[in-house]
């Protein structure tokens, strides 16, 4: 029954034949606003539903192993191009956090978008099913092709709804993104060309691909493209200047879909991608991905320290957790990828909420600045109770989910390079230093500027409790996730399954 | 000639016959229904062409599938640009028979020289579009810019002409025939004489082409011309350029300074037009330099000849016609009394104006590569071509300077959605039906062969077999 339905296809599409709904609905908000909740709410149940059945469904011997669904129908076949989809373990949590972070958007939103709300929503669900295809795809070119559709609605999103200097930072998003991806396009089109005449075979499908025999300086070649697209979504210092800008810049739902899903896009594709095509030039750009992730993990922690801008501040503390991540990509060690993985989900529910929050804060004070408030906790406890919180799990508290993402890299690297081990511990004091001063500031203090606040409203308070939810699900009982991906990741490492 | 050779011809028959008629009937009814009975001749050539397989081989043309496929592409552009014409000739006050009776001339000599088998019909299929052009460019004989952009026009394509001419008369010198496949067959080594004829008419081409360094006149000419009539010089003459070009490049044989040529032309083509167009603050002018940069992507096919690059460039091509027209379309839909050309003059219309704001953002996505518009899947096909034919370098400077483009496209796109309206809020003109059409047609197009792109390639790997 199962096989015959196509989920993933349906996964996909379902958020854009939602944004064809709202169409007759321009206009008329109040409706459309409901009718795209409920779209991205039925997209939630569906891959609810999924991880709910995720055993029954590994039981069912497949094509490639690892895989629970499989999808592939000819698309292109001039170009050799496929429709290909596949869900294993890692793209079911990354498509669970999809779902669940465009129903946090679509619901922080629901209030703050007054001009062009249609337009917004429509742009939203599109961007939902683009990303559902990065995480979903197989086929290197179908990849490609929703890797750069997504980035279209960003572009409207950052540049229409923005604050400051919105045009600047939504061009500049692009255009960064732009330039890794197209130097990419040309390694996939190589790579295809390679596998072609080796094989006599035409095609862009991963599992053929990954048969390919090249030499090192090949590999070393296309690898490089291929970490260059990857590292700019990372981002990786020196490659993240366009992630302040943009982050600081897009509305709150713009936030927390570009700190949630667009930068995992980038670890994803090294994960599914980068590492596995070319395993020779990946362990050999082993410690230049171990220097960058470090660097950028102490030279963010430093700038963060010094922002003014609660906004700016939370996305530089972005790039440091990223590097954490990367570490743990780099190690490839079955440890170290399964915490690099969660740290993905981890760090997309914590920045997200993080985004929320100060988004909340911004539509009611309309600023910011640090300096602009003091105090809060006596003001408007719930919200500062949310914000110490979310600000405790930024920091790796234990019990809360970045504490086991973060203890799940570093052990598993420390076999492979103790010293960065070493270097990444003390990283990881630096976001306690600039969280706590940021809490210290905002939430305890006196009052340094008289602002009527009101506290959180029932929405509001939905929509973190439910992040604070998984927050602890994780931080407390992260077994059945990790259970999710062990095959998965065993088989990318090549461990025996 | 044989009832099977008349059949075979009736879309160019209908066309040039028609174009007398037009003449005719605006001699006798002026400001009759000109433009519909204009439009009723395009659409049977184009059914016809559709729906009678028929070819046929006579001295000096051939219809093939081939010429049948291209003219079917150019009577389609032209039917949008007419249909945008009506409107906009009718607001800038361009009246007179010889507008739509010169579009039917144009295109009787852009379907001839799709079909011709020899360089002398060939060149006359191609002058005589290009003639068309020097009319239809100037057509607004009050406008001072329309009279300079006509002029440079003519200066410029007499001179291409007659580089033409003197090319093709060298080959002839050299080889003593003017028949395409004789001159494609022999396998002596080229001489001297017959490759400076040779490079003669590559240079008279890239005049045709807009490929740098003969590039110059397009600017100009863009901005001059009324923008239906940049909106069919910008795609049907390109098209049938390349067609022309396409039949010439087998009378090189397997002469490496081809490939050599070529390859300059598409490297400064892509880097001039691309560099260029960044500095722009009037669109048409702008679109003018992408065309040249996107010619220079053409180019590049052609350069990956030997590994499937024409398929590439064809492909490349229709995708850009479409984008074309959608783009110039919507100008000459926003334009009243004066052209709406300054980009910073589009601020927020893509909110007053939803189906136009649409049709210039696809086609600014279209041309800037980015999926689900066409112009990826044409950049995909051109840079397989030019990857799989080794042509590294190339490559990498086509993907770059596409780079550098996409920051002169989302430029408009910007304006159109993300800058406050510059104008009052009075409500826009409501555009009619073939106004409607003629910017959907190209957009539904772009998308539809963004997503699924198939037949239209398993289509050109047929033709050009």
């Amino acid at each position: 029954m199962l096989a015959d339905c196509p989920l993933l296809t349906i996964l996909i599409f379902l958020p854009l034949a939602g944004s064809l709904l709202l169409l007759p609905l321009w206009g008329r908000e109040a409706a459309a606003r409901s009718v795209a909740f409920v779209v991205a709410a039925g997209e939630l149940a569906l891959t609810g539903w999924l991880y709910g059945s995720w055993r029954g469904l590994s039981r069912v011997p497949a094509k490639l192993p690892g895989y629970l669904l499989l999808e592939d129908a000819p698309w292109i076949p001039s170009f050799g191009i496929r429709y290909t989809l596949g869900l294993d373990g890692i793209s079911l949590l990354m498509v669970m956090l999809t779902s669940f972070t465009f129903c946090v958007a679509l619901a922080v939103s629901w209030n703050a978008i007054k001009e062009r709300a249609v337009l917004f929503l429509t742009l939203l669900l599109v961007m939902e099913s683009g990303i559902m295809g990065v995480f979903l795809s197989l086929d290197l070119a179908l990849f490609y092709l929703f890797w750069e559709i997504m980035l279209i609605p960003m572009f409207f999103l950052i540049g229409i709804w923005g604050h400051g200097r919105k045009i600047y930072s939504t061009i500049k998003f692009f255009l960064f993104t732009m330039f890794g991806s197209l130097l990419m396009l040309l390694a996939i089109i190589a790579l295809h060309l390679l596998h072609a005449k080796q094989s006599g075979e035409a095609t862009f499908a991963l599992n053929e691909l990954l048969h390919t025999q090249l030499p090192f300086a090949t590999q070393l070649w296309l690898f490089a493209a291929f970490f260059l697209a990857f590292a700019i979504k990372f981002p990786l210092f020196p490659l993240h200047t366009w992630l302040p800008d943009a982050h600081t810049d897009a509305p709150t739902a713009g936030s927390v879909v570009l700190a949630g899903l667009l930068l995992k896009t980038g670890s994803y594709g090294l994960i599914r991608f980068g590492y596995p095509l070319f395993p020779l030039a990946a362990h050999a750009l082993t410690p230049l991905v171990y220097t960058l992730a470090l660097l950028g993990i102490f030279y963010a922690s430093l700038v963060a320290f010094a922002q003014e801008d609660m906004k700016r501040l939370i996305a530089y503390s972005s790039i440091g957790h990223m590097g954490y991540v990367a570490i743990g990509i780099a190690a490839w060690s079955p440890v170290a990828l399964s915490g690099s993985i969660l740290q993905m989900a981890n760090h997309g529910v914590t920045t997200g909420a993080l985004f929320c929050l100060i988004g909340m804060l911004d539509e009611r004070a309309h600023t910011r600045e640090i300096a602009a408030f003091g105090g809060l906790w006596g003001k408007i406890p719930l919200w500062s109770f949310f914000f110490l919180i979310f600000s405790l799990t930024s920091m790796g508290v234990p019990g809360l989910n970045s504490f086991i993402g973060e203890f799940l890299i570093l052990a598993g690297t420390i076999r492979q390079s103790p010293l960065v081990v070493v270097l990444s511990f003390v990283g990881i004091i630096l976001p306690l230093i600039y969280m706590v001063r940021l809490v210290q500031e905002v939430v305890f203090q006196g009052e340094r500027q008289p602002l009527a606040l009101s506290d959180l409203s029932l929405r509001e308070i939905a929509i973190l409790g439910a992040l604070l939810l998984l927050d602890l699900w994780v931080g407390v009982h992260p077994a059945p996730l990790l259970d999710m991906i062990h095959l998965p990741v065993q088989l990318l490492t090549g461990g025996a399954a | 000639m044989t009832s099977v050779d008349l059949m075979a011809l009736m879309p160019l028959l209908i066309l040039a016959g028609g174009c007398v008629l037009v003449l005719l009937a605006g001699a006798i009814r002026p400001g009759g229904y000109l433009y519909e009975l204009t439009c009723a001749l395009i659409i049977a050539a184009l059914l016809w062409s559709l729906l009678i397989p028929a070819e046929a081989a006579m001295p000096g043309l051939a219809v093939t599938p081939f010429s049948r496929f291209f003219g079917f592409f150019l009577n389609s552009a032209g039917l949008t640009v007419l249909l945008l014409a009506a409107g906009y000739n009718r607001r800038r006050g361009i009246v007179g028979e010889e507008y739509p009776a010169t579009i039917l001339f144009a295109l009787a000599g852009m379907g001839a020289a799709c079909a011709a088998t020899d360089m002398l019909l060939l060149f006359l299929g191609l002058e005589s579009f290009t003639f068309a052009f020097y009319i239809l460019v100037a057509v607004k004989r009050d406008s001072s810019k329309g009279g300079e952009a006509g002029l440079k026009y003519l200066l410029n394509g007499t001179l291409s002409a007659a580089i033409l001419a003197m090319g093709m008369a060298l080959v002839y010198a050299a080889r003593g025939t003017i028949r395409l496949a004789e001159l494609a067959s022999t396998n002596e080594a080229p001489e001297p004489l017959f490759l400076a004829g040779g490079c003669l008419i590559l240079l008279g081409m890239a005049f045709k082409l807009s490929l740098v360094p003969a590039h110059l006149w397009t600017a100009d000419v863009y901005q001059g011309a009324p923008s239906p009539v940049t909106a069919l010089l910008s795609t049907a003459s390109k098209g049938a350029s390349l067609a022309a070009l396409l039949l010439l490049l087998p009378i090189f044989g397997a002469w490496h300074g081809l490939h050599d040529l070529l390859w300059l032309l598409a490297l400064f083509s892509m880097l001039a037009g691309n560099l260029a167009a960044l500095v722009q603050i009037n669109l048409k002018r702008m679109l003018a330099w992408s065309s040249v940069g996107q010619m220079g992507y053409v180019a590049l096919a052609l350069v990956a000849a030997p590994a499937g690059g024409v398929k590439a460039a064809v492909f490349y091509l229709v995708i850009y016609a479409a984008a074309g027209l959608a783009a110039f379309g919507a100008i000459s839909v926003l334009s009243n009394e004066e052209e709406c050309e300054v980009i910073e003059a589009w601020r927020g219309l893509g909110y007053r104006n939803p189906l136009v704001g649409a049709a210039l953002a696809v086609a600014m996505f279209s041309l800037a590569g980015i999926p689900p518009a066409a112009g990826f899947m044409g950049k995909f096909a051109v840079f397989s071509a030019a990857l799989r034919a080794g042509e590294y370098t190339l490559a990498i400077v086509g993907i770059l300077s596409a780079l550098v483009a996409v920051y002169f496209y989302l430029r408009i796109v910007v304006v159109l959605y993300m800058k406050p309206s510059a104008l009052p809020d009075e409500p826009a003109r409501r555009l009619d039906l073939a106004e409607n059409v003629a910017l959907l047609v190209p957009t539904v197009v772009m998308l539809l062969l963004g997503i699924y792109p198939q037949p239209l390639l398993k289509l050109l790997e047929k033709i050009l077999s």
